[in-house]
Parts: C-alpha cells; sequence; structure tokens
C-alpha cells in the first residue's frame, strides 16, 4: 500500500511524537487503589486509514443514526408514538437507568437533545462496519487524535505532503459552531468537575482550542431564572450555553444526586425554562442504553423512513423469550454485556467462563433479562501497532464524532483505540489500551 | 478585559508565586552548593535560616539530596515545582497549552535530574525551563490582565524572598517597584498604603526585614 511506504518516516518519529505527547501533557486520569495518578495515553504512529469513498459511506450512516436518535430523545420526552406504536416497549424506556421523568416536556433550545455524539464502530475481517454502541451522554476522546495530528505533522512533515489526508485540527471549530449554534444568549462555558476527572485534559485542552471558558461548579450561579459565570470582581455574566462534562445525576444538587459538590444548583430549572442550552441534554442515557441499542435500527424505519445504512453487531435480548433461547444455545460463542455498565466494564465472554460461573451467569441472566444484552463475537479486523520495533496486530475499534448543529456534521477523523493485549478485545484506555490518529483520505 | 474567575486568578497569582519560588531557591542553592564544598558540615544550617524552613535534614549530605527532590518536605524544590504545575494544569485555556509545556518539561528536568549522576547540570535544565516559562509567557499570553496577575505573584513572591534574605537596599528598591508597576496593572485589589510603606521602608538606614515580609505578605488582604 502506497500509503504505508509515506508513513516509514511517520513510524521513525514515533519517539519524538511521543516525547511532544508528554510535553503537552496528554494524559488521562486514573484512580488505582483509591489513588489519582495521571498516566500518558500510550499513541501508536501507524494511523488507521479510511478512504475516501468509504468514509462517504460511513459519514451517511452517522448522520442517519444520530438524527434518529434526536428524533427518538425528542419523542420519548414529549409525545412517546414510538412506544404507542408498539415499535419499542416501554419496559426498554422505562426502566432504563438513563430516562429521567425530570425532562419529560422538555425541548431543549433547537429541538436538538445530542450535539456531540460518540458512536463506536468496528470493522470485521470481512470489511464491513459495524456499529457496537452510542455515546449520547458525554463521549470523551475527540482531543488526542486532534492535539497527535499537529505533533504528526510536525515530526514527519513530508508524509502529509505526500498523503492526501483531511485536517481533522478543525474540531474545535466544529464544536465551537455546535456551541454558538444553540447558545441562547451570553458567554460559552465549558463545565469540568476538575481536574481528577480522568478527561480533564482534554476539558481544557478543547476550552483553550473554542476559546470557552473552563469553569467549574463554583464559578457559576443560578440567580432570577438566568445562569451566571461569577468573574473574580464578582461582577455577573450571562451564560448561554454550557458544555458539561458532568453527568447528569451531578449536574445540579437540587434536582438530582443532593450529595454532589461538582454540579450547579438550580441549573436544571434555568434550562427548563430554556434560558440556558445544556450540551449534551439531561436524560440522553435513555438513548444510548445498550438495551436500546438494540432498537436503533428500527427507530430509523420508524422515524426516516429509511434502511439503515450502518449495521448493529448481531445482538439479541434475553428479555425476549425467543432470544433468551438463542443466547442460552449458543452461550459459549456470544459475549455478554451488561446495559448498566460502560468503560469495557460489565462485557463477559461466554468462551471463556468456568462451569461454575455460566452457571451462575445464566442464572442471573434468567432473574434479570432486561439487565443484558447478547452479541456475536465480531471477528475484528486487526490494526498494527508498533511493539519493540516490530509491527504485531491488535484489536482496535473507532470512536466517530458526530456534531449536530444547523445539520449534523461528521468530524473527519474519529478515536482509534486498539487493545496492547494480544488476547483482549478491550481497548478502553482505563484498561491500558492506547490510541492512534485515523486518517480519511481526501481523494 | 476578559472575564476570569476567582479561582483562576487565585491560581494564577500563585503560579507566578511558585515558579519564582523554585527559580530564586534553586539558584541560591546552586551558589550554596558551590560554598558548602569548602565550608564546615553544618554550614548549611544558615541556608534554612535565611529562608525561615525547619533543619530537617541533620547532614550537609543529607541537606544536599533532600532539599531539592524530597516530595515529602514541603518545603523542597520540588514540592514547590508540583504546587506549581498544580496551577498551571488547570490554566490551560488561559495561559496555552505551549506555555504550560514548559512547567511540564520543568517538572521532567527535575526528575530526571534526581536521578542523573550531573544532579547540578540536570538542575540547570529546570532553572532553563522556567526561564523560558516567563519568557514565552510573556511573548505568547495575550490576555495582558492574565499576565499581570502572574507577574504580580512573581514580584511579590521575589520580594518576600529578598527580604527574608536580608538582601541588600538596591535590591530591595528595584523589587518593590517592580511589584507596585504589577500591581496596578494587574486589576487585584490590594492595600495601596502598604505600597507606600514598602517604598519608605526599603529606603530607611536600618532597615526592617520582618516588617516588610509582613507586609508583602499581607498585601492582598484587602
Amino acid at each position: 500500500m502506497k500509503e504505508m511506504c509515506d508513513v516509514a518516516s511517520l513510524l521513525e518519529n514515533s519517539g519524538t511524537i511521543n516525547k511532544l505527547l508528554a510535553r503537552y501533557g496528554v494524559k488521562f486520569g486514573i484512580y488505582k487503589n483509591g489513588q489519582f495518578k495521571e498516566q500518558l495515553f500510550p499513541f501508536d504512529a501507524i494511523p488507521r486509514v479510511i478512504g475516501h469513498e468509504e468514509f462517504r459511506y460511513l459519514e451517511k450512516g452517522l448522520k442517519q443514526r444520530v438524527l434518529a436518535l434526536n428524533l427518538f430523545l425528542r419523542d420519548i420526552y414529549s409525545d412517546k408514538k414510538i412506544v404507542k406504536d408498539g415499535v419499542i416497549p416501554e419496559d426498554f424506556i422505562f426502566a432504563s437507568s438513563g430516562y429521567m421523568a425530570e425532562c419529560e416536556g422538555i425541548c431543549p433550545p433547537k429541538g436538538i437533545y445530542s450535539h456531540i455524539s460518540g458512536i463506536d464502530l468496528v470493522q470485521a475481517k470481512d470489511k464491513n462496519w459495524y456499529i457496537l454502541e452510542d455515546n449520547l451522554r458525554v463521549p470523551s476522546g475527540a482531543s488526542y487524535p486532534m492535539i497527535a495530528r499537529g505533533l504528526c505533522r510536525r515530526s514527519s512533515p513530508g508524509t502529509f505532503e505526500k498523503i492526501p489526508v483531511e485536517d481533522n485540527r478543525n474540531y474545535a471549530e466544529l464544536l465551537r459552531k455546535t456551541l454558538d449554534h444553540v447558545n441562547v444568549g451570553g458567554h460559552t462555558v465549558i463545565l469540568t468537575p476538575g481536574r481528577y476527572n480522568a478527561a480533564y485534559f482534554e476539558h481544557s485542552y478543547l476550552a483553550e482550542r473554542t476559546g470557552a471558558h473552563l469553569v467549574s461548579g463554583n464559578d457559576l450561579m443560578v440567580e432570577g431564572d438566568k445562569l451566571y459565570f461569577i468573574d473574580y470582581k464578582g461582577r455577573k455574566e450571562t451564560v448561554g450555553a454550557v458544555y458539561r462534562r458532568i453527568s447528569d445525576d451531578y449536574l445540579d444538587p437540587m434536582n438530582f444526586v443532593p450529595e454532589s459538590l461538582i454540579g450547579v444548583p438550580h441549573i436544571f430549572d434555568v434550562f427548563k425554562k430554556g434560558n440556558v442550552a445544556l450540551l449534551n441534554a439531561p436524560g440522553n442515557g435513555v438513548a444510548d442504553d445498550k438495551g436500546i441499542y438494540y432498537f436503533v435500527p428500527r427507530m430509523i424505519r420508524y422515524y426516516l423512513d429509511e434502511e439503515p445504512v450502518l449495521h448493529n453487531a448481531p445482538t439479541y435480548l434475553p428479555f425476549y423469550e425467543e432470544d433468551m433461547k438463542y443466547t442460552l444455545e449458543n452461550f459459549d460463542r456470544l459475549v455478554l454485556k451488561d446495559v448498566a455498565e460502560a468503560g469495557g466494564y460489565g462485557v463477559v465472554f461466554g468462551s471463556s467462563m468456568t462451569k461454575q460461573q455460566k452457571a451462575d451467569f445464566i442464572a442471573l441472566l434468567k432473574r434479570e433479562p432486561r439487565r443484558f444484552i447478547a452479541q456475536e463475537v465480531i471477528d475484528f479486523l486487526d490494526i498494527d501497532i508498533m511493539e519493540n520495533g516490530n509491527p504485531v496486530p491488535r484489536k482496535a475499534d473507532l470512536r466517530a464524532f458526530v456534531l449536530m448543529g444547523e445539520e449534523p456534521m461528521v468530524w473527519k477523523s474519529g478515536l482509534t483505540r486498539f487493545s496492547r493485549n494480544p488476547d483482549s478485545f478491550i481497548v478502553n484506555s482505563s484498561q491500558g489500551g492506547g490510541f492512534k490518529d485515523t486518517w480519511v483520505l481526501s481523494r | 478585559m476578559g472575564i476570569i474567575s476567582l479561582e483562576h486568578t487565585d491560581r494564577l497569582y500563585w503560579l507566578g508565586r511558585y515558579t519564582e519560588r523554585v527559580y530564586t531557591t534553586l539558584r541560591l542553592y546552586t551558589e550554596r552548593y558551590d560554598e558548602l564544598i569548602d565550608a564546615e558540615p553544618l554550614a548549611y544550617q544558615r541556608f534554612c535560616t535565611d529562608l525561615d524552613i525547619p533543619d530537617v535534614y541533620g547532614s550537609k549530605e543529607c541537606f544536599e539530596e533532600k532539599y531539592p527532590f524530597d516530595t515529602m518536605d514541603p518545603n523542597s524544590i520540588i514540592s514547590n515545582l508540583n504546587r506549581a504545575y498544580d496551577n498551571a494544569v488547570v490554566l490551560r485555556e488561559e495561559i496555552g497549552s505551549e506555555v504550560l509545556s514548559y512547567i511540564q518539561l520543568a517538572i521532567y528536568d527535575i526528575q530526571t535530574a534526581y536521578s542523573s549522576k550531573d544532579m547540578l547540570m540536570g538542575l540547570q535544565e529546570v532553572l532553563d525551563h522556567i526561564l523560558a516559562f516567563w519568557g514565552i509567557a510573556d511573548d505568547m499570553i495575550e490576555s495582558e490582565q492574565v499576565r499581570n496577575i502572574i507577574k504580580t505573584g512573581k514580584r511579590i513572591e521575589r520580594l518576600d524572598l529578598y527580604a527574608r534574605l536580608e538582601m541588600p537596599a538596591s535590591y530591595l528598591i528595584r523589587e518593590v517597584d517592580r511589584m507596585r508597576f504589577r500591581l496596578e496593572r494587574s486589576g487585584m485589589d490590594y492595600k495601596k498604603s502598604y505600597v507606600e510603606d514598602l517604598i519608605r521602608l526599603v529606603k530607611e538606614e536600618k532597615i526592617d526585614y520582618y516588617r516588610i515580609v509582613n507586609e508583602v505578605e499581607t498585601i492582598l488582604e484587602v
């Protein structure tokens, strides 16, 4: 492959790129044995390359999916037609931990719920792409390939002269457009839980690149149905949009978890009145629940009257008798996922269980069928990473970012995460995974 | 003026103070390290007395190793550098990644210096990166207010240290003047009467260093 020859000089400079990433503090936080530690996010210089036409196909499917998910959220928190029409059973809506009754009847500014969506995909050995999950709450990761690209270009300019790669450093610009589109008037801020959050680097880097103010809960206050930023002299400045990197539960101690020290009292009330945009909107968890994932193709048909462009990994819901039967009969070749877990946790492979573990798990599955989904194990297309100077194949996924401004925009790049363990499918950084840049060819 | 939160103002100020503390104490340490080659073993205690820090070292060798590198000693150079980093890392969008990277580099330098055979040369790199930090902060931070707050911290810390070290009047006169200049431009509230006091105090025949330290330490307590 021609690209791989031109990539050679990039690989020779891999050490330099990682040194630069360390210099700029490209880290993520992790708690181990109750202690917070900052770790460098290991970067592998071999990029994932997506062809121009292939990306156009992904782009079409991703836009379609995010549009349908937004329509679903609007419907669920208003008329619930999709439930009334029997397309999705109500058990999967109201029993979902992501459903928030407090959001009933609220329409966010411009009717957008998921402004920044992180859609996880994998490519199988047959080259087909499959959606693994939708992240519509606070998806993270775009900052890593964005900063890495600049450093790669600095280390190996010739590579980028020869290969026509779409420039991904415009992510901050797309994000700013998205924030401005729904801003109801006032400053734009990024609300962070603070330095000890795993993704703090990203919060601060995106604030720098978008020109938004990075704030913590203490910097904001609600007064008379408006949200204000308080400056060091005590002056109040109106806030019109909040890109919040705090989960729903901790966003507002007066409306949700009362013990939260990182949220802003009454911010949800201001949002309800339409006086501030919250990105992403509270309550989105109902749409990225692993159980709801099963129904996304149905949503696309229902709301858009189109066939889904991108396919889910073959998934079974033990909630349905027929799917339970299939799951039990094929247990050893399926992967089972707890719908309430994230970050690679709550994922078990039938084949790796002992006899006793299997018996215990099946008993649990029968007791709580709504809690799990079962999926065929996708035979991932391995991607090479460099290890001790040699390329070795590893499992990798792709998080694509779709931003919803006036229209959906798919970022021409993405976060490719890989497992450093040759026997593992788990690519999450919290479990030792690394990342790659994702190149989309411009022609 | 842009809008800056109270927390960020505080952190900008302390970023200035801690980077200055690292710079001046490191320079002083390097000078004293040289003097200690010829001096009697307990001569290092004068360094502790001058800086008003407890002598937790017990020997010259222990002092030479622990004062720069002991993360458990709150007065060590590395502890002060870590505090500079703790403030800088939450100010990325105010100061910029490029400026922040010089504090990160100084952290790597001091970690490398600790395990290096040529420790003093390693520490020189810390100094170089602190100097580069100030240079690039001046050059790249767009907001004048942000620059002035960092520099206010730097100037207050330097005057504080120089007074503790009982430096000659000429040094103090210059530092009071620099501090006054920054305070006026920082937009921060401060005790104006203390500035007048300090201008007078540093010109007195018998300088009251203790009072200068006290006034400098409380000049922002409005």
